[in-house]
């Protein structure tokens, strides 16, 4: 059964409600942003001691998401499977709008953002990675759109090719992203384990992302799904989660063990509330029970429970998002070993961090413009099959999860 | 025979996908192998300045270098700790290994790192040190992103959240939001043969606590002090270099 590609119909009245909601978020995103940059970004929650706040961290958390989804496209558009095809579209489209938001939340977090066009092309410095990656981020929409465009001209060899290199530049992207961090002398962010668990985590947040997005899509256009595909991107999802997971014991073992790390470590598993995401979002909620809902025999082959579990992973990975970025400045570097500052006029000793209503407000504002841009896609682009089901299998056999 | 196909194509593409991870492991490193080749030149320059702060000489409660700093380069006070700006600060510190130990009063500023990792990290290059060994932001280029704040292992960074409006020098341009700032060790005075505003300051209430020179001449003040008395930089086990030397720390 050859598979049809349809755009949503988009003229319910939900439809256009939602996406007056996202346009109006959309508009106080803007607003805010501008704000803060009319005014100075003391408005925003950073500070001299943080100086990077919520932007940052949505801004990674959406660089990964859009790995991840470029992964299950991938399957069908590197590996071949013929049963991802249906998903290729919306996934690498996922993907293109996620790093726009990623880019986005980037740009509008500088200090000056009448610079950001000149002066990255007129001073490029090699050696800073935060140089390197808006390079990587820019050809990476790029391709993400080149691979889309074939895919949806039905040129099977370009696909083949293009999501070849999509898929090769994502990791490059994610090394890069991760390696923004990962080679910082700061006690906390300084390790070479940082991007591989950056690729990681940015795998198996996206591929849940990915699961949530397929469930919602056929359910909400009554679209008929076969479940198995699913079922089995929710086994991918509990491998990868299992080497995230991993990555993230061994880089804290590390800093435990080791003298120099060891009283940043313990600031970071104990101390304050970043440490209850750690134990609390990232390691229970974002991985423990997701394992436990994905390994089970019965829930593991429900759709109701492996979307829970990817519902889990996101937040737990936003939560790694957060523990990636702020917990590192916040520990302070030991500027005297032996002594403690006791007075200064500046906040020394370990740093506080408290978003602010318009950091919030621009994180809303990125997301509403990616949900605006993703509804509107569907509406104008053939991404959406009018059924995904085996290509071998009888219709019958097809769980129309769509008609409830 | 179809599987034994498939199963090639797999490890071609994963191949691939290695060679992939590879290459952006691969990149940086390989910068940065460019890094310490290029600054291992600087030292050579006929000027370096450098900095000798004496504790011994610095009275506790004094704070003539700060706000001369403040007022040299038109940083001003806001009372918001968390994002006052200061080039120069003055921190106490108390002993951690052993009690009865007297607490000390440090000046604290950007060091002007030999191997500065400010200026490695800024993606624009608005970081840069200087043929003479001043670490200094351009602030008509940075576009404030701060990486060079989290980079810099010191606190010496520091980043205008606010328009300043307060000028009291009119001879220096006024400091605009949304760029980095740090000691620039008042590098316009130093190029009309002046001293920096700190120094300065520090000579006029006769404390001399703060010597800046040129590391690079055997014959000058700073040469001698370093040569005479026992030494110490900030957290040198970084590897940063710093040049500024502290005595009775
Ligand atoms: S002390 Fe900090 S700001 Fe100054 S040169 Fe060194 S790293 Fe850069
Ligand atoms: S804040 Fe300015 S000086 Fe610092 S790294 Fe960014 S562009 Fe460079």
């Amino acid at each position: 059964m050859e598979l049809k590609f349809e755009r949503i119909a988009g003229r319910s009245k939900p439809f256009y409600l939602l996406s007056c909601g996202l346009a109006g978020l959309v508009a106080a995103g803007v607003y805010s942003t501008w704000l803060m940059h009319d005014q100075g970004l003391h408005l925003s929650g950073m500070s001299s001691r943080i100086p990077w706040g919520l932007p940052i961290v949505m801004a990674i958390f959406y660089i990964g998401l859009s790995a991840g989804s470029l992964v299950i496209s991938s399957l069908y558009g590197v590996f071949g499977k013929l049963e991802y095809k249906p998903f290729a579209r919306v996934a690498t489209y996922m993907a293109l709008l996620l790093m726009i938001g990623a880019l986005l939340s980037i740009l509008t977090d500088q200090g000056r953002i009448d610079r950001v066009v000149v002066e990255p092309f007129s001073h490029f410095n090699f050696l800073s990675m935060l140089s390197i990656n808006p390079f990587l981020y820019s050809s990476y929409i790029l391709i993400c759109a080149a691979y889309l465009i074939v895919m949806m001209a039905g040129n099977e060899k370009w696909t083949k090719i293009l999501a070849l290199i999509a898929v090769l530049w994502a990791i490059l992207v994610h090394s890069g992203t991760g390696a923004i961090f990962g080679f910082v002398p700061r006690a906390l962010y300084n390790s070479p384990l940082l991007p591989p668990s950056f690729v990681a985590a940015a795998l198996s947040s996206g591929t849940a992302l990915m699961i949530l997005v397929i469930l919602a899509l056929f359910r909400l256009t009554g679209r008929p799904l076969d479940k198995a595909p699913v079922l089995w991107i929710g086994r991918l999802l509990a491998v990868l989660v299992l080497i995230a997971g991993y990555l993230v014991l061994v880089e804290n073992a590390h800093r435990l063990y080791a003298h120099e790390s060891r009283a940043a470590e313990r600031f970071f598993l104990l101390g304050g509330a970043h440490s209850l995401l750690f134990w609390g979002g990232l390691l229970l909620v974002g991985s423990v029970l997701p394992l436990l809902i994905l390994f089970h025999r019965r829930a593991g082959a429900s759709i109701r429970w492996v979307a829970v579990a990817a519902v889990m992973v996101v937040a737990g990975v936003l939560c790694e998002r957060y523990l990636i970025v702020i917990p590192g400045l916040a520990y302070p570097p030991d500027l005297f070993p032996g002594w403690t500052i006791t007075q200064s006029p500046i906040e020394e000793g370990i740093a506080s961090y408290a978003m602010s209503l318009y950091e919030v407000l621009q994180a809303l504002g990125v997301v509403a413009l990616m949900g605006l841009l993703f509804l509107w896609g569907l509406r104008t682009l053939r991404l959406l099959p009018t059924e995904a089901r085996r290509p071998t299998e009888f219709p019958a056999r097809a769980v129309a999860i769509g008609c409830p | 025979m179809g599987k034994t196909m498939e199963r090639r194509k797999f490890l071609k593409t994963g191949a691939l996908v290695g060679a992939g991870a590879a290459g952006a492991y691969g990149l940086p490193l390989l910068t940065s192998l460019r890094a310490s080749a290029g600054n291992a030149l600087a030292p050579s320059a006929k000027c370096r300045w450098g900095m000798v702060i004496d504790l011994t000489k610095c009275p506790p409660n004094c704070t003539a270098c700060v706000d001369a700093c403040k007022r040299e380069n038109n940083v001003g006070s806001t009372g918001d700790r968390l994002r006052d700006i200061y080039r120069i600060r003055k921190v106490t510190i108390e002993s951690t290994l052993a009690v009865g130990v007297a607490p000390k009063a440090v000046p604290l500023l950007c060091n002007h790192c030999d191997e500065p990792p400010c200026a490695l990290v800024c993606p624009i290059k608005a970081t840069y040190k200087r043929e003479d060994g001043i670490v200094i932001v351009d602030p008509h280029r940075c576009m404030g992103c701060r990486y060079c704040v989290i980079a810099c292992p010191y606190n010496a960074r520091h980043f205008n959240f606010r328009e300043n409006d307060q000028r009291p020098n009119p001879a220096y341009p006024k400091r605009q939001r949304g760029v980095a700032e740090s000691c620039d060790l008042c590098a316009h005075l130093l190029d009309q043969g002046k001293q920096p505003a700190c120094v300065a300051a520090c000579e006029g209430i006769q404390a001399k606590a703060l010597c800046v020179g040129n590391l690079n001449d055997p014959a000058s003040e700073i040469s001698a002090l370093i040569r005479n008395h026992s030494v110490k930089r900030l957290r040198e086990d970084l590897g940063t270099e710093p040049k500024v030397f502290y005595i009775g720390l």
